[in-house]
């Protein structure tokens, strides 16, 4: 009886993994859907991409689509471009947000949680509001048609990562701060040695945000670049797709072998630090 | 010994080690910083002597550009520079800034904005005189006036608008092909004989014709319409209204595919034709897609005729090359631009100039246009031109926006059947009841120049009169 009642657990046990499984794989290959259609017409010709019913699997495939994707704008400086410029929005950001989140967590002061209330609520500010002033702003520094405009802001901290480092932040024992107090470290030391160190998996969490934000960042380029030698592989992607005389031709096979190869890192970046992205994630909403 | 060793490796891990990860450290700053010192140095100011041209074009055509604008220079004293990243909200920033680009992209909608703005040059101040100016089809000019009579645009491309045909399809039903004298009855006729089903009760394999609702504009010329350029108003005759009706008898009588039907499934105009999933395909005319993708015999008719009707052919020139108000010199400013639509290789043969033989240049570039009637329909377009209907080019920029956002989904709800024509013309009043206070609001701005003032006092005057007649 014992023995039948078991098997009947785990049969319904097992019927449920198979449904939700079955649930998550229908939905994930919704989601993928896209990516393989990109996939695909990376390595279709003209025809193949518009061909009914359409072959997602092509009898030859075009490799030289790639070629073409990274010869048909300077590929190579729009990488080096981008590389640049996102690892130092992610170093900076990095910094400066971890030290506002530090202050925000460990120290007392007067009109705190005041100061954290008006950090979050930029969060609510839509860009395009804020897009003429700032560029006004750039425009009289001489910053239009520099690098300045898209990394600067990133010393000043990002609202969203301050939140998701404070709230790690306070998870992480106040023991440890006094020990080291008791060691003779100062403020500094303490988000130094101590706090930055446990607060791996929420930077490494960051550091993803960061990167894949950046690294996609269409608009920001878009508003402040002007001569081709400076622009990111975003802009470089829309050079492909603009044109000037007739009407409406898209390379779709090449512009979906570039997108593919700007996409790359992406991907990349993210399995590397998927154990920490979840860690962090899960660790930054544990306190209100 | 061996607790020395132990001792010594524990010291090189923790002194030694760091030391090292301090060199690569600074070295990768170093670099960094180097590479940053490239991408940031200083800004690009205007240099004095050059035009910054805002151009919308991929790398392909910048690279053919840059390499002729120095032969350019050296003949013209004058030097342009490229800006090719273009958007609105980039020239909207820029102009904020007082660094507009002394030559963009506007469309018909947002220039006369930018003019009631004065942030456009008049280009009659420095075309006088200029041989130039004679060269270019008298409607490029026209449409590119303002309320003001001021010029504020060349129009840079044209294109006009046809019937892609399978010729296969037409031979296997013993059906001539369609010339310049058929009419829209013939072209019903036709797209009943050529459309295809395995039996009565199903939907056609292959529907007689396809019709994107953004041509519907175009039939409506055909059909008698006329509008006035940028209206303020929404105004729908009564030819229109015949227009829609027959549009949504297409699809009843499937021999059209149902347009949400075409949506849904992602299909592209080109696919149509070469999946043989339509016979007749209304299209732009050149279009570069089908000339690159089609691979069965196709050819290329007029749009038909409605009987009783004079000849009125769709032909685009809705958008431009404007100069900034700001721009340092405007005469070579003006150079600059002449040269981009007249000398510049990527725009040749252009469409705009009457002098230039677009038809061969394209034959050329394509020989599968030749004999395709794309000769007969490129002329008829400047024949019996009956200009830009469209929606976005219909109505003015002070009020499109508001005009399209209800006009729109009222006439989507019309094509999927959901509304009547009757509906649409309620909407059309409506519409335009609301655009008082929309003109009320605009004429509070400062910055409008008097003679645009004076065409919205004039165009609220006739907000209370009937959009349709």
């Amino acid at each position: 009886m014992a023995r039948g009642s078991s098997w009947q657990t785990m049969t319904v046990a097992t019927s449920r993994y198979v449904v939700a499984y079955g649930v998550l794989i229908l939905l994930s290959g919704v989601f993928l859907l896209p990516l393989l259609w990109m996939l695909s017409v990376s390595v279709q010709d003209v025809e193949g991409v518009f061909a009914q019913p359409f072959r997602w699997i092509p009898e030859q495939p075009r490799w030289e689509n790639f070629r073409e994707a990274v010869t048909m704008f300077p590929f190579g400086r729009y990488l080096a471009n981008t590389t640049i410029i996102t690892f130092s929005v992610v170093l900076l950001t990095l910094l400066s947000s971890s030290l506002v989140a530090y202050g925000f967590s460990r120290m007392r002061f007067r009109g705190r949680n005041l100061l954290f209330a008006l950090c979050l609520s930029t969060m609510m500010l839509p860009g395009q509001v804020t897009m003429i002033p700032l560029y006004v702003a750039f425009a009289r520094l001489g910053w239009v048609d520099t690098w300045y405009p898209l990394i600067v802001p990133a010393l000043f901290g990002s609202p969203f990562y301050i939140f998701l480092l404070r709230q790690f932040f306070l998870t992480i024992p106040r023991e440890y701060d006094e020990a080291a107090v008791l060691d003779g470290a100062g403020k500094l030391r303490i988000y130094w040695s101590i706090i930055l160190h446990l607060a791996r998996p929420a930077l490494a969490t960051v550091a993803l945000f960061s990167f894949v934000g950046t690294w996609n960042d269409f608009f920001g380029p878009l508003i402040y670049i002007n001569t081709p030698e400076k622009a990111t592989l975003t802009l470089g992607l829309q050079m492909l797709k603009s044109q000037i005389v007739g009407t409406g031709t898209v390379q779709w096979h090449i512009l979906m072998a570039a997108s593919l190869l700007v996409m790359l890192p992406n991907v990349v970046v993210f399995f590397l630090a998927q154990k920490h992205f979840v860690k962090g994630l899960q660790m930054g909403g544990l306190r209100g | 010994m061996s607790r020395q060793f132990a001792y010594t490796e524990r010291r090189y891990h923790s002194v030694t080690l760091p030391a090292v990860r301090a060199k690569l450290f600074m070295l990768a700053f170093t670099g960094l910083l180097a590479h940053l010192q490239l991408g940031c140095g200083t800004g690009d100011q205007h240099a004095k002597g050059t035009v910054v041209y805002n151009c919308p074009a991929n790398a392909a055509e910048v690279a053919v550009l840059q390499k002729e604008i120095p032969r350019f220079a050296d003949t013209s004293g004058v030097n342009i520079t490229l800006h090719p990243f273009t958007g609105q909200e980039k020239l909207y920033a820029m102009m904020a800034a007082g660094q507009a680009p002394d030559i963009f992209y506007t469309s018909s909608t947002m220039r006369d904005q930018l003019a009631a703005e004065g942030r456009l040059l008049d280009l009659r101040k420095v075309s006088e005189g200029d041989p130039f100016v004679n060269r270019l089809w008298p409607h490029s000019r026209q449409n590119s006036l303002s309320p003001d009579s001021g010029w504020y645009g060349v129009g840079n491309w044209e294109f006009a608008c046809g019937v892609y045909y399978r010729k296969d399809f037409f031979d296997a039903a013993g059906i001539p092909y369609p010339d310049t004298s058929w009419t829209w009855e013939d072209c019903v006729t036709a797209a009943r004989a050529l459309t295809v089903r395995a039996n009565p009760s199903e939907q056609p394999s292959r529907y007689g014709i396809f019709i994107g609702s953004h041509f519907v504009e175009t039939l409506e010329l055909m059909r008698g319409s006329r509008f006035t350029p940028n209206a303020l108003t929404v105004t729908i005759p009564e030819s229109s209204l015949d227009v829609y009706r027959k549009y949504i008898a297409l699809m009843d009588e499937e021999l059209m595919p149902d347009i949400r039907r075409v949506q849904a499934m992602g299909m592209q105009a080109p696919q149509l034709l070469q999946t043989g999933r339509v016979a007749m395909l209304v299209e732009a005319v050149p279009h570069q897609t089908l000339m690159e993708t089609l691979t069965v015999p196709w050819g290329l008719a007029p749009l038909p005729r409605f009987a009783g009707h004079a000849p009125a052919y769709f032909r685009s020139a809705s958008g431009g090359l404007s100069i900034s108000a700001t721009t340092a010199n405007p005469s070579s400013t003006w150079k600059a631009l002449v040269w981009i639509i007249a000398g510049a290789s990527i725009y040749q043969p252009n469409p705009v100039l009457r002098d230039a033989d677009f038809v061969s240049g394209w034959e050329q570039r394509y020989p599968k246009l030749v004999g395709s009637g794309f000769r007969e329909v490129w002329d008829l377009s400047l024949k019996h031109n009956a200009g830009d209907p469209r929606f976005f080019v219909r109505y003015a920029s002070w009020t499109s926006g508001p005009i399209l956002e209800k006009l729109q989904p009222a006439l989507d709800r019309l094509w999927a059947r959901q509304s009547t024509v009757e509906d649409l013309l309620n909407t059309a009043h409506a519409i335009n009841a609301g655009l008082r206070a929309h003109l009320e609001e605009t004429l509070r701005h400062r910055t409008l120049q008097p003679a645009f003032r004076t065409h919205l006092e004039r165009a609220m005057e006739q907000l209370d009169e009937p959009a349709s007649h």
